[in-house]
């Protein structure tokens, strides 16, 4: 009971992992941004269209990771239907685009709003149960979308996959992963700031706020069941944004990959660069995403290291990545 | 439909249905139980039958060894593999950093490694078949035709089960195992080995599933991701209230019943689904599931 009480307000930061809480930026961290912004200008002029390829999936891992931040890293709920919304951001985007013809930047925001959409829907019948109920629901609905995936074979073009026609703005259309590199990384840094923008503001507090403790919250006065609506929706517009993101890019999708293995993926880019930070699950999907792709030629091996990587991470390393070389970084300059 | 086929559809629906659904109430019995004691949905179940049919087929098959050591071996193995697993690395994971999710993802890692490992070895390569334990000859029950298998895995299933819940009731290590359930620190604070118990635990669970396995899989094709399965243990757990082990088996023989009746008056396609369908609708309808207690309301 009383430990419940300490994790409102933590008693020292030595304590408690320090967890997205607005910070300072330091020189080192500017300096990096600078670097990352020249190479991801830089990229495009340097590299094969495969390694575009790669660099644009990594993207909508990014932006896939950030929805699956903003539910279980800042609102502490447990949903697991996140590729149900990525594909449902998927279908819609290139639906949009195959039978109407919307130019992309429109067939992106249907993508997101109907993922989110769809989201509150399931949200709100879903945020009934707390923890582990809602973890199993969401799971349900995962599977469950990805056999109408599967079946609705006038929309989705079942078992046989859908071709996504090319992105297309006016006269412009998107043919090369070269061409659609700029979007894809336009897109990703609104989304990034968006996601800074939601974690700054008062919705974003209540969020943490109910991840410490729905009661306290509630005491606060603070909707607790909107709360997780508003965050279960963010993070299926967030997912439905980067299915259209990938429908830019891709000619092809088939319901295989929107499956659990999907959702897994996305949060153990998450769990590994560290629950609960902007830097974690943007980082996490950078550095999972690069393993999974050089590990892609042998299946079992990816397996095996996949397993293994959790595993490790949560005996010794359980706040993530950046957490981790954080605090070995401190112990070196302690002494 | 006449009324004819109706019944004679029931009857072999309800029939088939038993028998697998008596699987199923084994694994969501082992799944209810780990998670009764440790607040963990064991993600890692399905990948535990998996790797103990490989066991089995492995010392049955290329080692040619009879059924009456394949059968205890593997049962053993599961055991002791599971029990480690708890022992060194959930303990680990546990001091690292408590919560429940970092437990959840450990398990979902070791899924990942068991696959990995099977695939490796190249067994999991081809889908086999899994010698049956006695020769299927059919039988009619009613109307409802069913093998000499299919009896042999329903009357194991419930003597499994029988066993199981006289050993949680009446045993001392299921009495220990039912205090750690209910306030882990209390339970320690008699003289309650956690550690003991949480091995004894993951041990019984891995156990169940390795006879969940030698029963399953020579009804089923075995690849590597046959643990897939385990899915519908978890639908009959959570139809039963996920903390509740009579919840448990009732729900594995719903969940089985279901499916079979699904199949055969509406589409075989919509099997897949029905699970999935049961569980929103339970939790929607009753979200604590059949079984469960009243949702708690934490206090601060």
């Amino acid at each position: 009971m009383s430990d419940k009480t300490a994790t409102v307000i933590p008693a020292s930061d030595t304590e408690r992992p320090r967890l997205a809480a607005p910070e300072k930026m330091p020189v080192t961290q500017i300096a990096l941004l600078a670097f990352v912004a020249a190479a991801l200008v830089v990229l495009p002029f340097v590299v094969t269209g495969y390694v575009l390829y790669i660099a644009n999936l990594l993207l909508v891992f990014i932006v896939l990771c950030l929805g699956l931040h903003l539910v279980i890293g800042e609102t502490g709920q447990f949903a697991l239907a996140h590729a149900a919304f990525y594909g449902i951001g998927i279908y819609s985007s290139g639906l949009a685009g195959n039978a109407f013809g919307w130019p992309f930047p429109l067939s992106m925001l249907l993508a997101g709003v109907v993922a989110g959409a769809v989201g509150v829907v399931i949200g709100t019948v879903a945020l009934r149960m707390r923890d582990i109920y809602l973890a199993l629901a969401t799971f349900a609905f995962g599977e469950a979308m990805q056999w109408v995936f599967l079946n609705w074979d006038q929309v989705t073009g079942g078992p046989n996959g859908l071709r996504i026609s090319p992105a297309r703005l006016g006269d412009l259309e998107i043919l090369t992963d070269r061409q659609a590199y700029p979007v894809v990384v336009f897109v990703t840094l609104l989304m990034i700031a968006l996601t800074i923008v939601i974690s700054r503001s008062r919705v974003g507090r209540s969020f943490r706020a109910v991840r410490e403790s729905d009661v306290a919250a509630m005491a606060m006065g603070i909707p607790v069941r909107r709360a997780k609506i508003t965050a279960f929706g963010l993070s299926a517009f967030y997912a439905g944004v980067a299915g259209s993101m990938f429908a830019t890019f891709s000619t092809y999708i088939h319901p295989d990959s929107l499956g659990f293995q999907t959702t897994i993926l996305a949060l153990t880019m998450v769990v590994v660069g560290g629950l609960g930070s902007i830097t974690g699950a943007v980082g996490g999907a950078i550095v999972f995403g690069l393993i999974s792709e050089f590990l892609r030629q042998t299946p079992s091996y990816q397996e095996i290291i996949y397993g293994l990587i959790l595993i490790v991470f949560m005996m010794y390393a359980p706040r993530g990545l950046f957490a981790f070389i954080r605090d070995q970084m401190g112990r070196i300059t302690r002494g | 439909m006449t009324l004819d086929v109706v019944f004679l559809f029931l009857q072999q629906g309800v029939a088939s249905g038993l028998v697998i659904g008596s699987v199923y109430a084994l694994l969501a019995l082992a799944i209810v139980v780990i998670f009764k004691t440790s607040d963990v949905p064991n993600f890692s179940q399905g990948e535990m039958v998996m790797a103990a049919g490989y066991i089995a087929l492995y010392l049955l098959v290329f080692r040619s060894m009879p059924l009456w050591i394949v059968m205890p071996a593997t049962i053993l193995a599961a055991y002791a593999g599971a029990a480690l697993f708890r022992r060194l690395v959930l303990n680990q994971v546990a001091r690292a950093n408590g919560s429940p999710v970092n437990l959840v993802i450990a398990t979902l890692g070791l899924s990942y490694v068991l696959r990995g490992f099977v695939r490796q070895t190249g067994f999991g390569d081809t889908p086999r078949s899994f010698p049956p334990v006695v020769e299927p000859q059919s039988i009619m029950i009613g109307q409802a035709a069913v093998t000499t298998l299919d009896l042999v895995i329903l009357a194991t299933a419930v003597v499994v089960m029988a066993a199981f819940f006289w050993m949680f009731k009446y045993t001392k290590i299921g009495r220990a195992m039912r205090a750690v359930g209910m306030n882990p620190k209390a339970a320690q604070l008699v003289g309650v080995d956690l550690t003991r118990i949480h091995m004894i635990v993951w041990g019984l669970s891995g156990g169940i599933s390795a006879i969940a396995a030698l029963l399953i899989s020579p009804k089923v094709l075995m690849t590597a991701d046959m643990g897939s399965i385990v899915t519908l243990g978890f639908a009959a757990a959570i139809v039963g209230g996920f903390t509740s082990l009579p919840g448990a088996v009732v729900g594995g023989f719903l969940i089985g019943i279901i499916e079979n009746l699904v199949g055969l008056f509406i589409s075989s396609r919509a099997i897949v689904l029905a699970p999935f369908v049961a569980i929103m609708l339970v939790l929607v309808i009753r979200p604590q599931g059949l079984f469960g207690g009243r949702v708690e309301i934490k206090k601060v």
